[in-house]
């Protein structure tokens, strides 16, 4: 059947989203979760980060109230100011403080695994 | 034919409930080629991420699991549906007000929990919905997926006579 219209926002961790991910390119429509490092209130930009890696999110869109070192879960498209300046223009985003990481991300590769599998198996 | 996951509220990822087909003998009832039986509801976990109300008619709703999106319909035409009009006016009011107060938990950016009947509308798998909760457990949408995952590796996925 048809897919529908929205993107959904792929599961990534900060640390694989590097240049070699499928996922770092314009427009990539992704779910991302961190521990807010920064936020600026006049841009709305907020940093994350999740062990070494980190993230700029735009929330202009969002109506949160922002705690450092709270976690937080974006959804949203991954837009590049230059080559270097990466930032997720957030269309939804949640305070997830509570929520298990080491197991957030065993549960993203398993997940991964899960569908290759299901991909092969419905293979020709 | 295999019947036992009729009327069973299927979890399942987004990415396999849009790989759900009607069967042709039977439109009401759906399929992936990995499932040998038979699904006619489905249970989801996922972020609101689009609520398009129009009142007095449906709530149409995306719910993105990270595996892709479900799309949902919640009917809010109980009073003037012709389906509703040999039901008794006390019943329906009652369903109607149940509908609206479900309608009312749909906010984009909440993570819920929506159960429901499996349907097609042009071509698209959505799910008709019966059942809405909010999950405040941040690590409800992980338990779903490892739930998901689980029952397709030992119970959806397998033929009868292996289980």
């Amino acid at each position: 059947m048809a897919a529908p219209i929205i993107s959904f926002g792929a599961l990534v961790t900060l640390e694989e989203l590097t240049s070699a991910s499928q996922h770092f390119k314009e427009g990539a429509s992704l779910r991302v979760t961190g521990k807010l490092q920064d936020y600026n209130v006049e841009t709305a930009i907020a940093i994350i980060n999740d062990g070494a890696a980190t993230l700029k999110v735009d929330t202009q869109h969002l109506k949160i109230n922002f705690r450092m070192s709270s976690i937080y879960q974006f959804i949203g498209e991954l837009h590049f100011d230059s080559p270097d300046e990466v930032v997720l223009k957030a269309r939804v985003g949640r305070n997830v403080d509570g929520i298990d990481l080491n197991l957030y991300h065993q549960s993203i590769k398993l997940l991964q695994e899960f569908q290759s599998d299901q991909i092969r198996k419905q293979a020709p | 034919m295999e019947t036992t996951l009729i009327n069973t509220h299927v979890k399942l990822l987004a990415s396999d409930f849009n790989a759900l087909t009607p069967l042709p003998s039977d439109p009401s009832l759906f399929s992936r080629s990995a499932t040998p039986s038979p699904l006619s509801r489905a249970e989801t976990v996922g972020t609101i991420t689009s609520r398009d109300l129009k009142p007095g008619k449906f709530l149409r709703f995306t719910i993105d699991d990270g595996t892709g999106c479900i799309p949902c319909i919640l009917w809010l035409n109980h009073s003037n549906s012709p389906y509703f009009t040999r039901r008794s006016p006390t019943d329906v009011r009652q369903i109607a007000q149940l509908a609206a107060s479900l309608a009312s938990l749909v906010q984009v950016g909440v993570v819920a929990r929506v159960r429901g009947r499996i349907s097609g509308y042009r071509g698209v798998v959505q799910i008709t919905v019966a059942d809405v909760g909010v999950e405040r457990d941040p690590n409800a949408e992980i338990l779903h997926w490892l739930q998901c995952v689980k029952l397709a590796w030992k119970c959806y996925n397998v033929s009868p006579c292996s289980r």
